[in-house]
């Protein structure tokens, strides 16, 4: 599978070697004399007309979901696009990501998929969550903010699929990309909007595992309650269903040249003749040598603090039945004891416990309140978790076997926090 | 021109206070207004956010041209209060269907307030982003770079240029 995909690489490398060594000359120059060409200078009229916007297609090496990440975001604080369009593709390990204002306790169990080994990633652009995988192709459109089109990338790909496949794809109002005649999506797509760059990405799904994509994003009602963005879910499909000859490396290919034959502004196909004009295909190692304050940007979005701390506040409510046993004499009727925790960045902010009636006893519930809340100011997480099992196990061993009632009290706080 | 008859009787008496005031304070009334066009005009920015400025406060928001072109707006991330700003720097998100865009900070400052009602219903913004969908407000610390902002009538004959989107 590496060989043939080195193999491909080597094969694109060679038909445009020509463009490359031009790319090569300027585009990959040591970062530090490109980090003087960053100017934010608007691109005037007149440089416009005498200098025709060229592209480049720039493939990332890594799989590693937050140094692409970073990549992208280091193109987008610091790349100078006046009249240089670029293409970003890459390809991450199995990994779940979630958009910029979103709540991934909401969007997917991070104590499953931390279990299957996955990480869950943040991204800068809005939308809703995604998994990918080596079989999901992510495209990255990169533009000055005025030249931000996002119909015409998604025209580009949709041209792509068939001209090299055959496949008929539609562009849906929403701005997706949808296989012709099964409302299928295979792409899903995000943007962000900034001065003087702009972004478009999408995703692009070629042969993922559609298993392990339906177990991470499956959402429970986990009672949480937040004006986060919630994602949209939508049927979608692998390419290779529909012909069992689309590979990811052949969609390198495909969706590259297309994109270099198409002019940026009218969406003219300008053939091979165009092609030749542009700055053609590079291979991008992404380290912090090549792109310095890489690694920077890469420890900020694999931190805790941007994955989870990020997410707006939200609360968590959730009932449970108290069962019968614990009800005092004459207590009749189904009562509830509520739990209600609000997390605001990520950390637990305040724990609320509603008792009712029948279960505030003589002895009272002071020593267990003061377990419930030292869970105040923990990050709500699995640490979190563990910090009330430790307290109960210390209870427990101090006062011999802790009464039934604060037992269900401290098993519904256990269901609570595991839940999510 | 609606009929006064019929109407409900404060509302008449709202109208015709409104055409006394207009007969008799036609002069007083221009001058007030130049007044506040002083003190509290808008000014803009390149990147249509614009800044209306009250006793070294500035309250900020996006102009009706960013929020038309944004589309409906899901979600405002603000900066938070207490946060110390450089002029264009980065300092929250608008999110809407169509894409994540950025706030940016038209002057320096720092921030002493955020608009609680926008961050619960993000709308506001799209359907009255002068008055009630305002994002943040600012003490400023640079007064001086109010002057390199646009005026209305500047920002108006910049949007027609259609230079930038």
């Amino acid at each position: 599978m590496a060989q043939a995909m080195a193999q491909n690489m080597f094969r694109i490398s060679q038909v445009s070697l020509n463009n490359v060594v031009r790319c090569n000359a300027y585009a990959f120059a040591p970062a530090t004399s490109q980090a003087k060409a960053y100017s934010s200078a608007s691109t005037t009229d007149k440089e416009k007309s005498k200098n025709p916007i060229q592209k480049s297609v720039f493939i990332s090496q890594s799989t590693d979901i937050f140094t692409n990440l970073a990549l992208e975001d280091w193109m987008y604080r610091n790349f100078n696009f006046n009249n240089h369009h670029v293409l970003l593709m890459w390809r991450n390990s199995p990994c779940v990501v979630i958009g910029r204002h979103q709540n991934p306790w909401v969007e997917t169990n991070t104590t499953n998929v931390a279990h299957q080994g996955m990480e869950i990633a943040r991204r800068n652009s809005g939308g809703g969550t995604v998994y990918h995988d080596r079989g999901n192709l992510n495209l990255t459109f990169f533009t000055k903010r005025e030249e931000y089109n996002r119909r015409n990338n998604l025209e580009i790909v949709s041209r792509a699929l068939f001209r090299e496949w055959g496949i008929e794809s539609v562009i849906t109002p929403r701005e997706d990309i949808v296989v012709k005649n099964t409302y299928k999506q295979i792409s899903g797509t995000a943007a962000k909007l900034g001065r003087p760059n702009a972004y478009h990405h999408c995703t692009l799904l070629v042969d993922v595992n559609k298993v392990a994509l339906r177990q991470s994003l499956h959402k429970d009602d986990k009672g949480i309650v937040t004006n986060a963005t919630q994602s949209v879910a939508s049927p979608i499909m692998n390419l290779c269903e529909i012909n069992q000859h689309v590979k990811v490396e052949r969609m390198l290919g495909a969706v590259g040249w297309e994109y270099l034959r198409t002019c940026p502004e009218t969406l003219e196909d300008g053939g091979q003749d165009l092609i030749n004009k542009q700055r053609g295909f590079q291979l991008i190692n992404p380290t912090d040598n090549w792109f310095p304050g890489l690694n920077k940007l890469k420890e900020e979005l694999s931190s805790w603090d941007w994955r989870f701390g990020k997410t707006p506040k939200f609360q968590v409510n959730k009932s449970f039945r108290v069962p019968k046993e614990f009800l005092g004499e004459g207590e009749m009727g189904v009562q509830e004891l509520k739990v209600s925790l609000e997390v605001n960045k990520g950390i637990i902010d305040d724990v609320t416990l509603k008792l009712p009636p029948g279960l505030l006893s003589t002895n009272g519930f002071h020593g267990e309140v003061d377990v419930v809340t030292s869970l105040r100011g923990q990050p709500f997480s699995e640490r979190a978790v563990v910090s009330l099992e430790n307290a109960l196990h210390d209870m427990s061993t101090k006062e011999g076997n802790l009464q039934g009632k604060s037992q269900f009290v401290m098993n519904c706080m256990r269901q609570v926090m595991q839940s999510v | 021109m609606r009929s006064l008859r019929g109407l409900h009787y404060s509302s008449v008496a709202r109208i015709s206070r409104c055409f006394v005031a207009r007969w008799q304070g036609n002069v007083i009334r221009y001058i007030s207004i130049s007044i506040n066009c002083l003190s509290g005009s808008r000014r803009f920015t390149d990147k249509h956010e614009w800044i209306s400025v009250n006793e070294n406060i500035g309250t900020v928001g996006i102009s009706h041209h960013a929020q038309k072109s944004l589309g409906e707006i899901d979600f405002a991330q603000l900066p938070d209060v207490g946060a110390v700003l450089e002029k264009e720097v980065t300092c929250g998100a608008l999110e809407s269907v169509k894409a994540a865009s950025e706030i940016f900070c038209p002057v320096s400052g720092k921030v002493i307030d955020k608009n609680a009602s926008v961050e619960q219903t993000p709308r506001l913004i799209n359907s009255s982003c002068y008055d009630k969908g305002w994002l943040f407000k600012v003490e400023l610390t640079k007064p001086d770079e109010l002057n390199r902002l646009m005026t209305e009538s500047e920002y108006e004959t910049f949007i027609k240029s259609g230079v930038y989107k």
